[in-house]
């Protein structure tokens, strides 16, 4: 891959080369250890326990029913069975509540049980089994005997509405009802909102000459998070009679809570561990397993492992949900747009997580990328079917949703004649901006005025880098070559919604240890909150010790979701240590016998601008813990939240050639420039960039789950799958592209979800330009390609 | 029963049963550095060298490996001393989540060992059999072909030629964090 390194420093970049740890390109801190195998991920931590006890799960073999009867008697009677549990145990909470791991109260109906008597998906859990090992718990799982009343499943979302669809959930067992709720009708939520007055406007476009109305329905398809780490939790009493989970979470502050909630346990009484996590991606902010290996500890009185295998991955976790999405644009002959009308079918299957949020990102988060539209009416509804659950994944609704949309202004663009570059560059945001758009229903999102934008710059580039301008058709009459693009925007937090917090504490030494809720996932999240620390400590990236995300020893923080961390969790971090760093000054200023505002701090020293004299951190630390007159521990801390997401930015180019007699295509070249704010990490932006080039090219272009008359999973593994490799991937150029947000650490906003969302619609605009078809369904096939060919 | 294997040029006896893996097998006796991702032999993230071999842990009898010689990551370098392959995986920003990172870099040292001059087709084919979810492959294929430079420079070196600009990572005197 190449790499296009920023623009000629202006006066902007000149200022930030002053900076000494932010931007740098060493490697993140726990590199080392990944890469010797030392690091520990939460199935390593059985090995630390004695008569630990392997936790197993029997799952529903029905997409719809009841279950009558569960005999277990051949299952307890075997030797190293420790406990059988089913949905009448009195160690099985029975209460509902949400798997979504969000925060308090979760905008997410309490509709499921840890174990289930009505079943609604094949992988529903029934029941649990805590065995010496695995090999005797999956024994005892196939000696467990099902009863099963079955009922007509419903599988297709699109009729989930209809009067003589099967009803999936009784309206008085579900507590935390969401907006629009109308359970009689497998409707799980319902939104709408209006900017404008969009019948007026279609109505005044009907009478116009010069302006026509562009309709399109688009339909996006169910996705595995394909985390290489399966879920893990470990769950035991520890020495001070205290419950401690150790598990592969992205928000322990949530589970803490709600496995708190569930077992009726205090708060105080449980701690969540989170070790290295062998990704995320979203599939971990869901509370799955910890429940089930709670009840099971509760019940041997022995530590208890619960870890998923690869099957249980791709049937039972979470999974980017289904979507239909129908679009109509009252346009101008010149351009302009009078009016959008959005709306959106989320299938939420079986229950409801993430369905409120998830289903009006969909239109929520891609609109916002044209603020100056002046009539936008957007609706959502989330349905249930007896298929598996969504949760969240990366993109959040927003794949979706700028599949849908960014295809359809290809289309508009294309009826009217114009290139669907010039006509988006009429229309995107620019800094100023006021975004009303995020704010069009109630719930998550605010208006807020645009604060930085670098949308034009990735248009720039992007275009520079693909060679938009000049495309040179192959010598072969039926092959096509055609270039498609795409924008896109996320957010940094959900808006309004979030907290995190931070402690720093100073060693003798001159180091300091980082005390931070933040969750890193892989990302290298831990070593961008100790850049942002150093950064603003003066000191080394080295002299940062991180202590994160243990919800007894570092401070409260939602956890890693919603491309928070960087920004949310950051400004935190920034927080505690500009405070740290005044009483470094202070000390300095006593030191050196100098005024404080005289003093600045930066490569290991406080030094004053004015004489150049200056005293190191560690003479600080020692003479702050040890001095003879006054004595004190520097430390900071930090506590952020914000109504403030600023938006990442991205521009995706997708080249391709199309054979017209087949409809084979093959992607020549991936362009996609990102604006981030300021890249805190480079090396992990790009990764992250390019791990999402990668998510997205097995959304456009590949038919993932599927399922059978019944509801039965057909695809179990990673085969099946067909998740890309190495050598599937085209060739692909990421740039980023840096702004200042203001409101961010050092000028950063997010990056993890922004680019999973452009893909498919460049892919599907660019088959268009090259042949002229439009594919309306993902995946992005050849024989769909070819269909319409024909 | 007791099987006698070669681990990282050690002799271990490992007790097992009939059904174990090499993987089982490994984690259950210290070596946790190899993951289990898939258990069914697809992904390579566990991928360890039977007798040299890039072989997916997950899916090998463990009786029936008996005397073979098995190097996993816990063979190569260590936090202070990397191996020139994972400093080229650390200074390359290959590593994301690191789960799959074990089997990506024993799959790179049987590769890099076969040839030690590939091209980037040729590294980008060698890691084929091993998933990576994070990095979209792009700098772990240059982590390979840097691992390749790195490793090249070292010989030159050992047959007392000039081995350049040294490596940025590699043994370093202390330093890192948790």
């Amino acid at each position: 891959m190449s790499k296009q390194r920023p623009p000629e420093p202006s006066e902007e970049t000149a200022r930030q080369e002053e900076l000494d740890v932010v931007s740098d390109r060493r490697p993140k801190l726990d590199a080392r250890k990944l890469v010797t195998g030392d690091v520990k991920y939460t199935a390593d931590y059985e090995y630390d326990f004695r008569d630990v006890a392997t936790g197993k799960i029997l799952r529903s073999e029905i997409a719809h029913g009841d279950v009558k009867s569960i005999d277990i008697e051949a299952a307890e009677a075997m030797d190293g069975v420790y406990a059988v549990l089913t949905p009448w145990s009195e160690e099985v909470p029975d209460r509902p509540y949400t798997s979504a791991g969000q925060s308090y109260p979760e905008p997410s109906p309490y509709d499921m049980r840890v174990l289930r008597e009505t079943v609604r998906y094949v992988g529903d859990p029934i029941a649990a089994v805590a065995a010496e090992d695995a090999e005797t718990a999956e024994r005892a799982l196939e000696r467990i005997d099902v009863e099963y009343e079955e009922r007509e499943p419903l599988l297709d979302f699109h009729r989930a509405m209809d009067p003589d669809a099967p009803q999936l959930h009784d309206p008085d067992e579900v507590e935390n009802k969401q907006v629009g709720h109308d359970y009689e009708r497998n409707r799980e939520m319902h939104v709408e909102g209006e900017i404008g007055d969009v019948e007026a406007a279609f109505d005044a476009a009907e009478e116009r000459d010069d302006a026509v109305v562009v309709e399109g329905e688009y339909e996006a398809q169910y996705q595995s998070h394909c985390i290489p780490e399966p879920h893990a939790t470990l769950a035991y009493t520890d020495e001070d009679d205290r419950y401690h989970l150790i598990s592969s979470t992205q928000v322990p502050n949530h589970v803490r809570r709600q496995v708190a909630q569930l077992f009726d346990v205090p708060i105080r009484d449980v701690r969540v561990t989170k070790p290295a996590l062998g990704s995320g991606f979203g599939g971990k902010q869901s509370m799955l397993l910890e429940p089930v290996a709670m009840a099971l500890h509760r019940a041997t009185g022995r530590p208890v492992m619960v870890e998923m295998t690869r099957e249980e991955e791709f049937t039972a976790m979470r999974f980017r949900r289904e979507a239909a999405v129908e679009l109509r644009t009252a346009v101008t002959e010149d351009g302009e747009i009078l009016a959008t009308e959005f709306y959106a079918l989320g299938n939420s299957g079986a229950y409801g997580p993430h369905g409120l949020t998830v289903t009006a990102a969909i239109g929520k988060k891609p609109l916002p990328v044209y603020p100056r539209v002046p009539n936008v009416r957007f609706a959502a509804d989330a349905v249930h079917t007896n298929k598996p659950v969504p949760g969240a994944q990366r993109g959040y609704g927003n794949p979706q949703g700028t599949w849908a949309l960014e295809s359809h202004l290809d289309e508009v663009a294309h009826e009217i004649g114009m290139d669907p570059l010039a006509f988006r560059r009429k229309h995107h945001a620019r800094e100023g901006d006021r975004d009303e758009i995020s704010a069009i229903t109630a719930g998550e999102g605010a208006a807020h005025v645009i604060q930085s934008c670098g949308l034009e710059e990735c248009i720039e580039r992007g275009k520079e880098a693909i060679g938009y301008d000049d495309v040179e058709q192959p010598d072969d009459e039926h092959r096509h070559r055609g270039i498609g693009m795409a924008l896109t925007k996320q957010g940094s937090g959900v808006a309004g919604d979030e907290l995190a917090a931070a402690q720093i504490k100073m060693n003798e030494d001159g180091s300091f240890v980082l005390q931070t809720g933040a969750v890193d996932i892989g990302s290298g999240a831990e070593s961008a909150m100790a850049r942002i620390a150093a950064e603003t400590l003066g000191c080394d990236l080295e002299d940062i010790v991180v202590e994160a995300a243990d919800t007894d020893t570092t401070p409260h923080d939602y956890g890693a979701y919603a491309s928070s961390t960087t920004y949310i969790s950051g400004n935190a971090v920034k927080q505690a240590a500009e405070e740290a760093e005044e009483r470094l000054r202070y000390w300095g200023a006593k030191l050196l016998d100098e005024p404080a505002e005289n003093l600045e701090t930066r490569e290991g020293e406080v030094r004053s601008v004015e004489t150049g004299e200056s005293v190191t951190l560690e003479e600080i630390g020692y003479e702050s813990i040890y001095g003879e007159d006054e004595r004190e521990h520097v430390m900071g801390q930090g506590s952020f939240c914000t109504d403030e997401s600023p938006a990442p930015y991205g521009a995706q180019f997708v080249d391709v050639t199309v054979d017209d007699r087949t409809g084979e295509y093959e992607i020549n070249r991936l362009v996609l420039a990102i604006d981030c704010g300021r890249a805190i990490d480079p090396g992990e932006a790009e990764g992250q960039v390019e791990g999402a080039q990668h998510m997205a090219l097995e959304y456009a272009t590949r038919d993932l789950l599927d399922f059978d008359e019944d509801g039965r999973p057909q695809v179990t593994d990673f085969d099946e799958y067909g998740m890309p490799r190495a050598t599937d991937q085209p060739p692909m150029e990421t740039i980023l592209v840096e702004t200042h947000e203001p409101s961010g650490p050092f000028g950063a906003k997010s990056i993890g979800e922004v680019p999973t969302n452009p893909l498919p619609p460049a892919l599907a605009n660019a088959v268009r330009q090259a042949v002229g078809v439009r594919v309306t369904t993902l995946p992005i096939t050849p024989e769909k390609i070819g269909a319409k060919l024909d | 029963m007791n099987v006698q294997l070669t681990i990282n040029g050690e002799p271990e006896t490992f007790e097992v049963t009939d059904s174990d893996t090499l993987l089982d097998a490994l984690r259950r006796n210290g070596y946790t550095g190899t993951n289990r991702a898939c258990d069914d032999g697809e992904c390579g993230m566990c991928r360890v060298l039977v007798d040299g071999d890039p072989t997916e842990a997950c899916d090998v009898a463990v009786a029936e490996i008996e005397g073979a010689a098995v190097e996993t990551i816990e063979g190569l370098g260590t936090q202070k001393d990397l191996h020139p392959i994972q400093a080229a995986f650390v200074d390359n920003a290959a590593v994301q989540c690191g789960y799959c990172t074990p089997g990506m870099v024993m799959t790179a040292k049987a590769f890099l060992e076969e040839n030690p001059t590939p091209t980037e087709p040729e590294a980008r084919e060698a890691i084929d059999d091993v998933l990576c979810r994070c990095t979209g492959y792009e700098k772990i294929v240059e982590a390979v072909l840097d691992a390749a430079d790195r490793m090249n420079a070292e010989r030159v070196a050992a047959d007392g030629g000039s081995t350049g600009d040294p490596p940025e990572s590699g043994s370093i005197d202390g330093g890192g964090s948790t």
